[in-house]
């Protein structure tokens, strides 16, 4: 469990988020939602542990992140970071492998049993195995994301956090994405995720965090947090929310003619 | 196993140059000078001139091929020469003067040392960014101190009497092995093994730090603190390698291209590859150097330059088109 305890952040004098605590959990899928530059990647890194907060604190399983060694802070905490970068000459085993850098102490350099072990899960339960010797840079966005996913599977953190796992990815795979993280939190493991897609957030999460104007505009589950008045304050734009037939909760963005529509129905002042 | 021919070849170019030099030394009589040293002719050669100058060469061609191969690592940049801590040229500036005002030839060394780590050390202060370092502004400084320096020694040399000391000067500057004996090398000694250790503990993390900084942190590497121990280590080393042969180009910069073509860009294999494909193309060069004109030598850094970069290049653009083709 990570907790946040009158959180700050800051982005040179701009303040990102003005002293938030909130908590999150195991085994749930916690969805962050805001604007861009709203601050959710240095929020994501922040509860991480590679960026220190900029006042209060973040607790990881009651413990002050910023105690922690960066090795004992990977085992609980698996981060995703979500620039793409070119890497040269690895395959994707060799990048998965990465993520046991954390039970190694600096004189370890054999891959051990259990470090072949986690790296084999990882591969199997991302769906990668047949591309164990592939070269990382020869791999589609949605593969690519996949082997990000199976690095951090390999580091066996009981928090996930992810940045845009599903931006830049077609409808399937970001649903095969969200499933495999899904899946995740059925075995005890707590995933957080940024997102952009409202509707993922409301299909998928748990529990809801909505950024914005240097604050925390909302916090729990999807009923709750997923007003229009919220996302509407978050984001600057008209929203409708509605019912899909299986009664599950869906927001989309007011389109010009039901604007237009809405107007003329408005009786005339 | 690529490790192993990489081995063989440095292992030739050591034999190659106990036997070559000023005169040519035959196996059977270098073997009986190493196996039984006498006061003859043969045996001062081999232990006086021949064995310290392939030692020397050794050391400096491992250290700088090691220095750039976790330069490069750190920075993910293949043009990053070990010479970019500001090392090199604040030794320069401190041996061309401490030459000049006429210090002992015996002190030189420390001095030299000692204005190279500081001038690294400088770099670095200008670098740092929160606990760790800047990558764009470590290059900058880098490049900025070392013109600085460079343009402090063109003045020293161009506005004072240098008289005497041109030679020692120009020899230095130019890189050479001429003249260095055991003394020199056992005064470094102890900071290369300071280097060569940081080097092997910053292993683990320069192969996390292939993901760039970021997903290394998130892999549980203390970047800033790989940061310092890779910079640290890069320094010792180079500064010690410009102690034993004064500024030699080429080998810090290209020696760890060489070495990741022969084993890929995992840090295990990477830094032995440097360190051993170091040593064996300085001690093969400094061999060259002694042999070409003899009696007279040609400054090592000159043949690697003449002869190097051009190899280095037909063989770099040649595989690259290959890959390209593939």
């Amino acid at each position: 469990m990570i907790a946040a305890r009158d959180l700050r952040l800051r982005a040179g004098k701009r303040t990102l988020l003005a002293n938030a605590s909130f908590e999150l959990r195991d085994a749930a899928f916690t969805a962050i939602l805001g604007p861009n530059g709203a601050g959710k990647t240095t929020l994501l890194r922040t509860l991480a542990g590679i960026r220190p907060p900029d006042g209060g604190s973040v607790l990881v399983d009651g413990n002050d992140a910023a105690s922690l060694s960066a090795s004992a802070r990977a085992r609980r905490i698996a981060h995703i970071a979500a620039d793409e970068l070119f890497i040269e000459q690895l395959t994707v085993r060799d990048v998965i492998a990465t993520g046991r850098f954390c039970h190694h102490r600096w004189w370890e350099w054999r891959e051990s049993a259990r470090d072949a072990l986690s790296i084999t899960d990882a591969l199997d339960a991302t769906g990668m195995t047949s591309f164990e010797h592939r070269a990382f840079a020869t791999l589609s966005s949605g593969e690519r994301q996949r082997v990000w996913l199976a690095m951090a599977l390999a580091q066996e953190a009981r928090m996930l956090l992810l940045d845009e796992p599903t931006s830049h990815l077609d409808i399937r795979a970001a649903q095969e994405i969200l499933q495999l993280l899904r899946a995740q939190t059925a075995a005890g493991i707590g995933v957080v995720c940024v997102l952009h897609d409202v509707n993922e957030a409301a299909g998928f999460a748990d529990d809801l965090l909505v950024m914005g104007g240097g604050q925390l505009l909302g916090c729990g589950d999807a009923e709750r947090v997923l007003t229009t008045r919220a996302l509407e304050e978050a984001y600057g734009v008209e929203m409708e929310r509605m019912r899909s037939a299986s009664g599950a909760l869906r927001l989309f963005t007011t389109v010009p003619e039901a604007r237009e529509c809405r107007a003329r129905a408005r009786p005339p002042s | 196993m690529r490790l192993a021919g990489l081995l063989a070849i440095a292992l030739g170019a050591a034999l190659l140059a106990t036997l070559c030099g000023g005169t040519w030394i035959d196996p059977a009589q270098v073997i009986r000078a190493l196996v039984h040293p006498r006061p003859d002719d043969v045996s001062t050669i081999v232990w006086q001139l021949r064995l310290p100058r392939v030692a020397i060469g050794a050391v400096t061609g491992a250290s700088l091929g090691v220095a750039g191969a976790l330069l490069q690592g750190l920075l993910r940049n293949p043009l990053v020469d070990p010479y970019l801590t500001g090392v090199s040229a604040g030794a320069a500036v401190a041996i061309v003067a401490g030459t000049i005002v006429g210090v002992t030839f015996a002190a030189l060394p420390l001095l030299g040392f000692c204005a190279g780590i500081a001038a690294a050390l400088l770099v670095a202060a200008l670098a740092r960014r929160g606990a760790g370092l800047d990558s764009t502004r470590l290059i900058l400084a880098g490049v900025a101190l070392s013109s600085l320096f460079s343009a402090a020694i063109a003045l020293m040399l161009t506005r004072l009497p240098i008289g005497a000391a041109a030679p020692a000067i120009l020899g230095w500057l130019a890189g050479s092995l001429s003249g260095r004996g055991w003394s020199e090398l056992a005064f470094c000694t102890p900071y290369v093994a300071v280097g060569l250790v940081c080097a092997l503990a910053a292993v683990p993390s320069l192969n996390a730090l292939r993901l760039g900084d970021v997903r290394a942190a998130s892999a549980g590497v203390d970047v800033a603190r790989a940061q310092w121990l890779i910079l640290g280590a890069a320094s010792l080393l180079t500064a010690s390698s410009v102690v034993l042969a004064g500024t030699v180009g080429f080998v810090g910069l290209l020696v760890p291209h060489i070495a990741r073509r022969a084993v890929g860009s995992d840090a295990r294999l990477v830094l032995p590859a440097s360190a051993i494909a170091g040593a064996a193309i300085v001690m093969a060069a400094d061999a060259a150097c002694r042999t070409i004109a003899a009696p007279a030598e040609i400054p090592l850094g000159v043949l690697l330059a003449f002869l190097g970069v051009p190899a280095f290049l037909y063989f770099y653009i040649r595989s690259e088109r290959a890959t390209a083709a593939a």
